[in-house]
């Protein structure tokens, strides 16, 4: 991974030593709130329902052991014990306090993280593909590219005070891991038939909220060595053009709906024909130098089987099934990916207690390279264990509880912190993810339903990417009272869609068999196990399940 | 007019307060049954305690919020000042309840 050079570093203990000056001088009284809180949202920290919440940045996902550690420590020594993996692949601490934000931030320093653009109107951390380098569907590995933009991106001066956040996701796979359709830009590695060069198709204007949006696709091709004098030339239409008069019309997806695709385009082109050829374009030995931190690790050379592993697959039903649903194959033979599933009745989705993150490091170090990913569906994932490897990590992850067989399946949620942690929310979402957890905690059931996405938000803007899942739940405030929108036919994959709100909403005790029925009408109509959710939902349309939901 | 309480969040914790008022001397406290409440014309000298608390640097956003007295004392009246009051209404995550870690 990217290893900070000298400069770096020093660039950020001194953002660590001025936000200790601004600190130490709000506690004395010499800033006002107002004054403060620029500064303090600069470095990822929000004022919430209960205390203050700061987001560290795990740039495109991706930990080292060590850096994990030091998550685990700043839990336990200034939080109550645990963090929150959100669907930007960051981390959040729920009760920091303010004194010791400082002190926090030093750690983090140490092992060359920050909170550094977690928030406030600039260009967001960038987030990726978390099998990035190890899938079998990938083009080309995503990281470089996310660490050229994060290098450009973080303060530069002409971004830094945009008319809202920007988020970019980068993805290089066939298969969209990384959510590219609804964010502000997404990335996707391509192939140039002609010339046989990789590069990108480019989406703009993604994005959830108030106003959900697929990307637009404002470049079927574009050059690598474009990248950034690219991503500089919207970033600059956008710094321009966008509204600033009304917060919920100033994201991007707002700028080119209503200028529209093709004359957004032209602006985008005409600014990029000014500096395409200036000092942001990408060079060989750029690419040669930021792909020298992103080498393949010198893998053993294995055969892709293995006589114990075999033999427990036969013999453990429990271990059949956590290979069958957390387990991918991986570009190296003799090698596998393992999903550690952060979803469990016994933990809100994302939460991990600082204890576990230690055991995570130490089995990182032992079986992966040192190595972990944290994924947007809130998941992480040791990406490098041998097949030989597979039952003893089984062992230590069920002893962490983290090996509940369910990913990308139904009880695999996301869920934003809601109303039990956060200021804008207006309703709960974590208790209903709970909810609906334990009734189908059945591997039976689970296994028969396959690949299901379920996502709840507590508020309009979207946290929790109810808008792309194939089935949503917006947690709203009816009259003092929480209800639930269901919203049936998302996706957040190559087939990027909105989902639709099928009907009324249901209140807190009536939310989980509104879901369980909408499984039942799938499963009564699909045409056979291979047919999933999504499909059956396309194929027999929105009025279809809404009939027998509310008939 | 509602019974009302003065709440804030405390500038070095970030934690959820109310504003207690003993013989007119002010204090923030993290319990909302020991909140002063007060309705109609006497939630001026709340009111004014409050922002010179937040000029004090003692707290962050005072506002005032609706509340009802119970046979067990104020709760506030919206589902949202209640959740701030008591907390999360989910079990936080524990160390060490699941986990086992082996002694490095
Ligand atoms: C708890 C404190 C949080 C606050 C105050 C907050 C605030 C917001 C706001 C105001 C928006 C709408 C912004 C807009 O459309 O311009 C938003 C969207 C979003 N937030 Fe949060 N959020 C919080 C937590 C989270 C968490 C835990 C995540 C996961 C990292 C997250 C990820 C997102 C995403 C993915 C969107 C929608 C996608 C988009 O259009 O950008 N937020 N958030
Ligand atoms: S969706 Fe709403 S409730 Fe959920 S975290 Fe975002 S702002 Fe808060």
């Amino acid at each position: 991974m990217y290893q900070y050079s000298d400069q770096d570093q020093q660039l950020l203990l001194e953002r660590v030593a001025q936000f200790r000056g601004q600190v130490a001088r709000r506690l004395k009284g010499e800033l006002s709130e107002e004054e403060f809180k620029h500064q303090r949202l600069r470095n990822g920290l929000y004022l919430q329902l209960h205390a203050y919440m700061l987001r560290v940045a795990i740039p495109y996902g991706l930990l080292s052991s060590d850096q994990m550690r030091t998550l685990a420590h700043i839990a336990r020594k200034y939080d109550k014990g645990y963090g929150h993996f959100s669907t930007r692949q960051n981390i959040q601490y729920n009760w920091p306090k303010l004194e010791d934000v400082p002190d926090i931030l030093d750690d983090l320093a140490k092992v060359e993280m920050h909170a550094i653009q977690t928030s406030g109107n600039c260009i967001r951390n960038t987030t990726s593909d978390p099998l990035a380098s190890v899938a079998r569907d990938e083009l080309e590995d995503p990281r470089p590219y996310c660490e050229l933009i994060r290098q450009w991106s973080t303060f530069h001066p002409e971004f830094n005070f945009l008319p809202r956040k920007f988020k970019i996701a980068v993805s290089g796979a066939t298969q969209d891991r990384a959510a590219v359709a609804v964010h502000d830009i997404g990335l996707r590695l391509i192939k140039n038939e002609t010339s046989g060069e990789n590069g990108f198709e480019v989406y703009v204007g993604g994005g959830l909220g108030r106003t959900p949006m697929i990307g637009k696709v404002i470049r079927s091709f574009l050059p690598k060595e474009d990248m950034l004098t690219y991503l500089e030339a919207i970033l600059r239409v956008y710094n321009t053009l966008g509204r600033r008069d009304n917060i919920y019309k100033a994201r991007i997806k707002i700028l080119v709906h209503e200028t529209g695709e093709d004359k957004f385009r032209e602006l985008v082109e005409a600014e990029w024909e000014k500096i395409k050829a200036g000092g942001l374009y990408l060079k060989d030995e750029d690419f040669a130098w930021v792909k020298g931190f992103f080498k393949d690790p010198d893998y053993e050379l294995l055969p892709d089987n293995d006589t114990e592993f075999e033999n427990l697959l036969l013999s453990n039903t429990d271990f059949a099934r956590w290979v069958d649903k957390n387990i991918e194959l991986h570009k190296q033979s003799g090698y596998r990916i393992v999903y550690l599933s952060l979803k469990t009745a016994h933990q809100p989705p994302g939460d991990v207690t600082a204890d576990q993150m230690d055991a995570i490091a130490d089995l990182a170090d032992k079986y992966s390279l040192s190595q972990i990913r944290t994924t947007h569906r809130q998941n992480l994932v040791l990406s490098d264990v041998k097949l030989q490897d597979l039952p003893a990590l089984w062992e230590e992850l069920k002893a962490l509880d983290l090996a509940t067989p369910n990913y990308n399946h139904v009880t695999d949620i996301i869920s934003c912190p809601g109303l039990d942690y956060c200021a804008l929310a207006t309703a709960r979402s974590i208790p209903i993810s709970q909810a609906i957890t334990e009734r189908f905690d059945n591997y039976d059931f689970i296994n028969d339903l396959g690949d299901v996405s379920i996502n709840i938000s507590g508020c309009i803007n979207a946290c929790g990417h109810h808008h792309v899942a194939n089935i949503g739940i917006l947690g709203v405030n009816k009259k003092g009272t929480e209800v639930y929108q269901l919203t049936l036919g998302g996706s957040a994959r190559e087939d990027a869609a909105i989902g639709k709100i099928i009907g009324p909403a249901f209140e807190a005790d009536e939310i989980v068999d509104a879901v369980e029925k909408v499984l039942s009408v799938y499963l009564e109509n699909r045409e056979d196990p291979e047919e999933t959710f999504l499909m059956t939902y396309r194929r027999l349309g929105q009025a279809f399940f809404k009939e027998r939901l509310y008939g | 007019m509602a019974l009302q309480v003065y709440t804030a969040s405390l500038l070095k914790e970030g934690l959820v307060a109310y504003l207690t008022l003993d013989n007119n001397l002010p204090s923030w406290t993290t319990d909302i049954h020991q909140a002063t409440a007060a309705i109609d014309d006497s939630l001026e000298a709340l009111k004014k305690a409050a922002e010179q608390s937040e000029q004090d640097n003692i707290v962050v956003a005072p506002y005032a919020i609706d509340v009802i007295k119970t046979d067990s004392g104020i709760i506030a009246a919206t589902k949202r000042e209640q959740i701030r009051a008591t907390g999360p209404t989910i079990e936080l995550p524990q160390e060490n309840i699941r986990v086992s870690r082996k002694a490095a």
